[in-house]
């Protein structure tokens, strides 16, 4: 009970998420972008220096450290995606004239639930992240506990044994259907 | 039959309906979370080529991809859930699906030239597989069935948090520490949102 209670904020994030993901049809829209920031940024940075490192600086002038990419597009311009949840920034620097445009994704709901349900991995970024990667995995493990733990709770009360096995069996049907015909 | 009781079998018994749901989502997840260990482990997908042949439709840009990817089909004697995207202009990428097994099928505009590969089985990609499906997209019955299942599990779940916070409520020396869990998740949470 404590568990669950420790976790719904994260199992109603994945409830929420998944049903805008099964309903993308409805909530699709390509993303917003609104200017933020413009500025010059005055800095040097070796021909062909790995867009990684000069991104992570960027970042990192711009207070905005955290989850990235970045790459070099055509004609040297250097774009940065910062991965904020709530509001994730585009960043483009061109190195020749040292001009720095900062814009952020217009909130959108449906979009913040998909991106919240998709964040996952060790290793992807500095600070909390390898921490929220932990958090997943506990609610993965939580969920394999409640399924057994339910079990045995289901089974230990005699009177609900006989509709409890009718409802595991024609789940179990069902989606065993599933599985051989889709 | 009391409202309490009404409550706690909803629990129960939405939970043993959608127990083999819950339960795939919760291991499956673990592909997701740890892919970098998979992909080490097991390699990328291995593809086998299945038939290598002549073809031809018209495929002009900014056609409605859908029912082309749905002749390729059809004209190859395939069928089911399928996706289809163009990975460059020149090409037309057809993937099939079925739990367990893909073909992908494509289409080469400039050579007139469709390739079919069968991928080969394996229990991570089946559970990914499980875990990513959903969507109304499918001229199909049972793949909506499925999707209406997929709703019915995020539902299920609001409802388990709603009926499992009213159960926490109905014991009383169970509050404090209640509070406690329910109060630092929710304030952990936010603390991701602020600072991830």
């Amino acid at each position: 009970m404590y568990l669950a209670l420790g976790l719904s904020s994260w199992m109603l994030m994945y409830a929420l998420s998944t049903m805008t993901m099964n309903h993308r049809h409805l909530f699709r829209s390509p993303p917003q972008w609104q200017a933020e920031k413009q500025e010059t940024y005055q800095a040097a940075f070796a021909e062909g220096a790995d867009p990684r490192l000069i991104g992570g600086q960027i970042l990192a002038h711009l207070g905005l450290e955290g989850r990235f990419n970045a790459s070099r597009q055509p004609g040297g311009r250097i774009q940065v995606t910062r991965h904020d949840p709530v509001a994730p920034r585009r960043i483009s620097y061109t190195p020749a004239d040292g001009k720095l445009v900062v814009e952020r994704m217009v909130f959108r709901a449906p979009a913040f639930l998909e991106r919240m349900h998709r964040r996952r991995g060790y290793g992807t970024g500095p600070g909390l992240e390898d921490t929220w990667a932990f958090s997943v995995d506990l609610v993965i493990g939580a969920m394999i506990f409640w399924v057994l733990s339910g079990l045995w709770m289901w089974w230990e009360m005699k009177a609900t044994r006989g509709w409890g096995l009718l409802t595991a069996a024609l789940g179990l049907g069902l989606f065993t259907v599933f599985l051989k015909t889709i | 039959m009391s409202f309490h009781l009404l409550i706690r079998r909803v629990h129960l018994y939405l939970g043993m309906f959608l127990l083999p749901w819950f339960f795939v989502y919760g291991v499956s997840s673990i592909p997701f979370s740890h892919a970098e260990y998979f992909q080490q482990r097991y390699g990328r997908p291995q593809w086998s080529v299945r038939f290598e042949r002549p073809y031809h439709i018209e495929a002009p840009p900014g056609a409605d991809l859908r029912p082309i990817g749905a002749r390729i089909l059809k004209d190859n004697g395939l069928d089911g859930a399928f996706g289809v995207y163009r990975p460059n202009e020149r090409t037309i990428e057809v993937y099939r699906f079925r739990f367990g097994s893909a073909t992908r099928l494509r289409y080469r505009q400039d050579e007139k030239r469709l390739v079919a590969e069968d991928s080969h089985a394996r229990w991570n990609h089946l559970l990914t597989e499980l875990h990513a499906r959903g969507g109304f997209d499918q001229d199909s019955f049972l793949n909506d069935l499925w999707a209406v299942v997929v709703d019915m599990v995020s539902i299920g779940i609001v409802l388990w948090i709603a009926t499992g916070i009213y159960m926490w409520w109905q014991l009383p020396q169970c509050r404090r520490w209640g509070w406690a869990a329910l109060g630092g998740g929710g304030g952990l949470f936010v603390i991701f949102l602020a600072t991830l």
